[in-house]
């Protein structure tokens, strides 16, 4: 027998492969797939949604959010007011389905939030960050303009749904896989999130036009926010976080007040004059 | 934290991670197939052969157990690729070169301890491969050992 010393061939184990365009096609594969993986999902709960019949998001929900809103709002003096404010805006709105109830959550961040249920929250940063009335009706009138819109409905299901496909690329792919998913899904929802804050901008904007006759308070709200400093700066990062301050959001706010004749300036309330 | 900011940090950081790795990858690749081969063909004349038992034309007087192992670290580039594969199936074309370096460094190692040792041929090799879990999760895999072994064998009439 006799002994062959050749070497080992290169490239039979090894493919001749350019790890690049590798790379390129895998990247953009799995993005393009999470991106309408999560795309497909928003649009599956934008249908489903407006067919949930609200007793049965009352039954689901009730209780969810209020019992721990309400310890805090117990204490706060505020929390009277604020309900009167809202009981007024929602005059506004005929045919409201819900029974609003007002959560007062004691965080200094500035944020308001529609909670399924027909919660809303408000943080004791806000309320001491608002400078009148109206501005605080504009805020409760975009809340409810998320409850009409059932924006809140949507974003649990969206989150839900998008959660899902994370677990299903972490068991499948592991940590990079899911890094790249959570982008591509956060980019392709993005545009919906846009639509729905302006959506509820309209119509608190139109609750605020029925109450006041002028809408000076979102355009004071959104100088005031801008005053107090862009996205991200320190303490209005919660706000901006969950309520993306869009230049077009604030210019779709004055093309709606001029097309429907409603004055950008007018006579401010002081925020909480009944309570002093 | 300012979304741009956030957004450029959570991409940026694995990015410029990606771009070193698949720079210092590449690099390290192309120097350790450069010394495998240096060392394949030194030891060349070194049979390394699988047969469970000696030909019965030599005559050997001595023989021991021999081994040679390898631990190679997977990088953050393959690791990433390879991620994404186990998404949509197919090739790891990416992991093929990292296993195959292995394999042969491992080789090439039990050759050594084999001259060292004044053994003239090793019979009855076998490959292991043992694949490394990191410790904060076991998903992915920090690196890889092969372990080559066999029977080192010395003749009195030496092929």
């Amino acid at each position: 027998m006799k002994f062959d010393p050749s070497l080992p061939e290169d490239g039979i184990n090894v493919s001749r492969t350019n790890l690049l365009r590798e790379a390129l096609l895998l990247v953009g594969g799995v993005a393009a797939i999470a991106i309408a993986v999560a795309f497909a999902a928003a649009v599956a709960v934008d249908l489903v949604v407006p067919h949930i019949p609200i007793e049965l998001e009352l039954r689901l929900f009730s209780g969810w959010f209020d019992r721990a809103a309400k310890t805090d709002a117990a204490v706060d003096p505020r929390e009277q007011p604020l309900a009167k404010l809202l009981d007024r805006m929602v005059g506004h709105w005929p045919e409201c389905p819900y029974g609003f109830e007002i959560a007062i959550w004691d965080t200094p961040e500035p944020n308001a939030v529609a909670l399924p249920g027909g919660v809303i929250a408000v943080t004791r940063g806000l309320l001491e960050k608002v400078e009148s009335e109206n501005e605080l009706a504009f805020v409760l009138g975009h809340e409810l303009g998320h409850f009409r819109n059932r924006d809140h409905l949507r974003g649990l299901g969206r989150g839900i749904a998008f959660s899902l496909l994370l677990v299903a690329v972490g068991v499948g792919g592991g940590g990079s896989a899911v890094e790249l998913a959570s982008l591509a899904g956060q980019f392709a929802q993005r545009g919906f999130d846009r639509e729905q804050e302006i959506e509820a901008d309209r119509f608190g904007l139109a609750l605020l036009a029925a109450e006041y006759g002028h809408v000076s308070g979102a355009a004071a709200f959104f100088e005031h926010l801008s005053e107090l400093g862009g996205p991200g700066e320190g303490a209005l990062a919660s706000y901006f976080s969950t309520h993306p301050l869009h230049a077009d959001r604030i210019q779709a706010l004055h093309g709606t007040a001029h097309e429907m004749g409603w004055a950008l300036r007018g006579e401010q309330r002081p925020a909480f004059s009944t309570s002093r | 934290m300012d979304p741009q900011v956030e957004l450029g940090v959570r991409l940026g950081i694995p990015l410029a991670l990606l771009v070193l790795a698949y720079f210092t990858g590449a690099a390290v690749e192309r120097r350790h197939y450069a010394s495998i081969r240096k060392c394949e063909l030194r030891w060349r004349g070194l049979p390394a052969i699988t047969l469970r038992t000696v030909p019965p034309s030599w005559k050997v007087t001595e023989c021991t157990l021999i081994t040679g192992s390898v631990v190679i670290s997977v990088d953050y580039f393959k690791r990433f690729l390879a991620g994404l594969r186990a998404i949509v199936g197919g090739r790891v074309k990416v992991y093929e070169s990292l296993l195959d370096r292995a394999r042969r460094e491992a080789l090439m190692r039990l050759k050594q301890q084999a001259v060292e040792g004044g053994y003239h041929a090793i019979v009855n090799v076998r490959l292991e491969t043992c694949r490394m879990a990191n410790a904060r999760n076991s998903e992915s895999i920090a690196g890889l050992e092969v372990l080559a072994f066999g029977t080192g064998v010395k003749l009195l009439n030496a092929p």
